[in-house]
């Protein structure tokens, strides 16, 4: 899969137009990582260095930015008198809990899908893929009335479901298209070699390992990023860390550092994650949709 | 599972996996293939003696890979049976039917290694570790790619793929093998060289075997016997001998052998004893016991005349018997051969010589027929006389 060289010889305009997009692609950097810089920065600071901005235009004044004694109070109140453990602890098993299921069922689902053929299995297709269509916030009250009746509401099993309900049609979405290019015959060559049919679907799993590990991690970014179903479905004993966060802005007190401390708690584990595993994500995402 | 030890095999020293051949009798009764309303396969009755090699011959969409999938169990039969020996495996899972299967994009495992691949039938059925290590050691041995055990598929060439899809098929002892065009990918050096290897390795295990394929060679060259497939229909079956010299349709004498047969259609002239096949450019006579073959047939009426390119003799002069006469249209050297196009009234020939043939393009030239080998087919369903 390597990319083709493709040979150049630039114009003048050209070379123009290129500087351009350098000069396009700073700006954009900037733009999209200086609010991680502040909240960054922001949060190892006490409060009166965190509001000391230069001016507007005084980009001589841009030294006093970083002119502070870090401190980590803001992330020990967290920790220490918040209950951020906890909270950190609860999106973690909600995202994680909520992709383990999403991909058992997904993937059982997704491979019936893929491989029999049964009347009506192009409208059951198009409405599972349909379901993901109206917004959430279109379903919340039926839902939460449905969750409120199963005493769901405010339990961590219960969040768990409500990020399944919007996960698992995504996840037989991408996954039958992994299994569709997965040759027939290697599961046919299991079953003659002396495999259920549960064991070849096991046995091709590997194949589609990219896939599943693509939309994992998708998984787990939605609900771990998700406020909506958190804040109605999970209030009170399921709080995750975006609700938690939400609760510092308090009507007497907006705790700014603290603010910024749950913003980098919440946004690290993510962004890290996404770097572990960037490669291995695109190509998941690539790979169901070039056949081979 | 008692563990097998491997043991020398006599003349060519190779080490054999099994003990002693398992073998079984395949019986096909009356099975129909239906997809939809379409009969991808038509009352086939088949019966493979024990231990012996079969190949299922045909063009693509004839039905054989359909049968071969209803055998191995990976396509249900519509209707009628199929027994192993005395069992009937209709309703049986792949699994329990104790066969083993080479796919002809050999169906490896990308992500495991050699190894592996061939182990995997054993693991599937729990046999203990040193067991496993004995018999894919000993298959790899046979095969010649014990060398290449730790590598993964990527790293081998078609060859070497193939050798593994059929580790993976000796490493236990099935009661069938079914081969699915297994070197159908390989270019044709290698899969000259695979004939020879396949047909041995049959021979050496004593394995019922069902081999699938489109080329008439392969079929021809491996196999005890042939079954010849066409639109779903057992068109014949017999020993490559049988098929090659006695076709029971002219569909059979087109489909197998190359060059391939040429056809003429004549008149049938003449009554009693003589009778003679007359075409614009020629006139030959039957023999005695082919006359009584085509009576009560198409005596005076029309036949389709049936010979193979090595059954012509060409010459420039024109010989003391019956000779069909014509012209040179084009000589094609094939190394040992040489192939000779001849242009008759309304039909090209294709005649087997000698590359020592001087005759040019354009010439005059004279065909004898070896009539001991020429057949006549019915014009309107095909079936032969002779």
């Amino acid at each position: 899969m390597a990319s083709q060289d493709v040979v150049h010889y630039d114009s003048t305009a050209q070379k123009l137009l290129r500087v351009a997009a350098a000069a396009f692609l700073i700006f954009y950097l900037v733009w999209t990582l200086l609010p991680f810089v502040i909240m960054f920065t922001s949060s190892f600071k006490d409060l009166l260095e965190a509001f000391n901005l230069p001016e507007v235009g005084d980009w001589g004044g841009i030294g006093v930015f970083f002119d502070f004694t870090p401190t980590l109070k803001h992330y020990t109140s967290l920790f220490a008198e918040g209950n951020f453990g906890r909270y950190m602890a609860n999106s973690l098993i909600a995202a994680g809990g909520s992709a383990v299921v999403s991909v058992i069922f997904g993937s059982l689902c997704a491979y019936s899908l893929s491989r029999v053929d049964f009347r009506g299995k192009q409208d059951l297709f198009f409405w599972i893929i349909s379901t993901r269509m109206a917004p959430v916030v279109a379903v919340m009250v039926p839902l939460y009335s449905i969750f409120r009746t199963f005493d769901l509401v405010g339990t961590l099993p219960g969040l768990i479901l409500a990020y399944t309900t919007f996960n698992l049609p995504f996840a037989i979405w991408i996954l039958k298209g992994f299994f569709d290019n997965v040759p027939y015959a290697i599961e046919e060559g299991q079953m003659v070699d002396g495999a259920t049919r549960f064991q070849a679907f096991v046995s091709i799993l590997p194949l589609v390992a990219p896939g599943i590990g693509a939309f994992v991690v998708l998984c787990i970014l939605f609900a771990w990023n998700d406020f909506l179903f958190a804040a109605i479905i999970g209030s009170g004993g399921a709080k995750t860390l975006p609700v938690a966060t939400r609760e510092l802005v308090q009507p007497q007190n907006i705790q700014w550092g603290s603010i910024m401390a749950a913003g980098v708690v919440t946004t690290a584990p993510m962004m890290l994650l996404g770097l572990v595993i960037r490669k291995y994500l695109v190509t998941g995402l690539t790979m169901g949709a070039v056949k081979e | 599972m008692s563990v097998r030890v491997p043991r020398r095999c006599g003349t060519h020293g190779v080490t054999t996996i099994w003990k002693g051949p398992v073998m079984a009798t395949i019986t096909i009764k009356n099975v129909w293939k239906y997809y939809g309303d379409t009969a991808a396969v038509k009352h086939l009755d088949i019966t493979c003696p024990d231990g012996s090699f079969v190949s299922i011959l045909g063009p693509s969409g004839c039905g054989k890979s359909s049968t071969m999938r209803m055998l191995a169990g990976l396509e249900h039969i519509s209707s009628g049976d199929i027994f192993f020996d005395d069992l009937r495996i209709n309703d049986l899972a792949p699994k329990d039917r104790d066969v083993a299967m080479v796919f002809e994009n050999y169906a490896l495992y990308p992500h495991k290694s050699v190894f592996e691949n061939i182990a995997n039938p054993l693991r599937l059925r729990k046999t203990e570790e040193k067991a496993i290590k004995e018999r894919v050691e000993a298959a790899a041995r046979l095969l010649e790619i014990d060398h290449l055990l730790d590598r993964r598929p990527h790293e081998l060439s078609g060859g070497q793929k193939q050798r593994v899809a059929i580790g993976r098929a000796i490493v236990r002892q099935p009661k069938l093998f079914l081969f699915d065009e297994p070197i159908a990918h390989l270019d044709a050096k290698l899969r000259a060289h695979m004939r020879g290897e396949i047909k041995h390795l049959q021979r050496e295990l004593g394995t019922t075997m069902i081999y699938v394929t489109h080329d008439q060679l392969e079929a021809l060259s491996m196999a005890d016997y042939i079954a010849v497939m066409h639109d779903g229909e057992l068109q014949q079956w017999g020993t490559p001998s049988e098929i090659f010299n006695h076709p029971v349709n002219a569909w059979v004498a087109g489909f197998v052998g190359e060059p391939a047969m040429n056809f003429l259609t004549c008149d049938v002239i003449g009554e009693g004893d003589s009778v003679s096949l007359r075409h614009r450019n020629f006139d030959i006579p039957l023999l005695p016991q082919q006359v009584r073959q085509l009576n009560g047939g198409a005596a005076a009426g029309r036949a389709r005349m049936g010979v193979r390119p090595d059954a012509l003799d060409i010459a420039l002069e024109r010989p003391g018997g019956p000779s069909i006469t014509g012209e040179i249209f084009v000589n094609e050297l094939l190394g040992g051969d040489m192939l000779v196009e001849v242009a008759l009234a309304d039909t090209r020939v294709r005649v087997k010589t000698t590359p020592e043939f001087t005759g040019k393009p354009g010439q005059t030239c004279h065909l004898t027929v070896n009539r001991d080998k020429w057949h006549v087919f019915d014009t309107t369903d095909g079936h032969a006389y002779f």
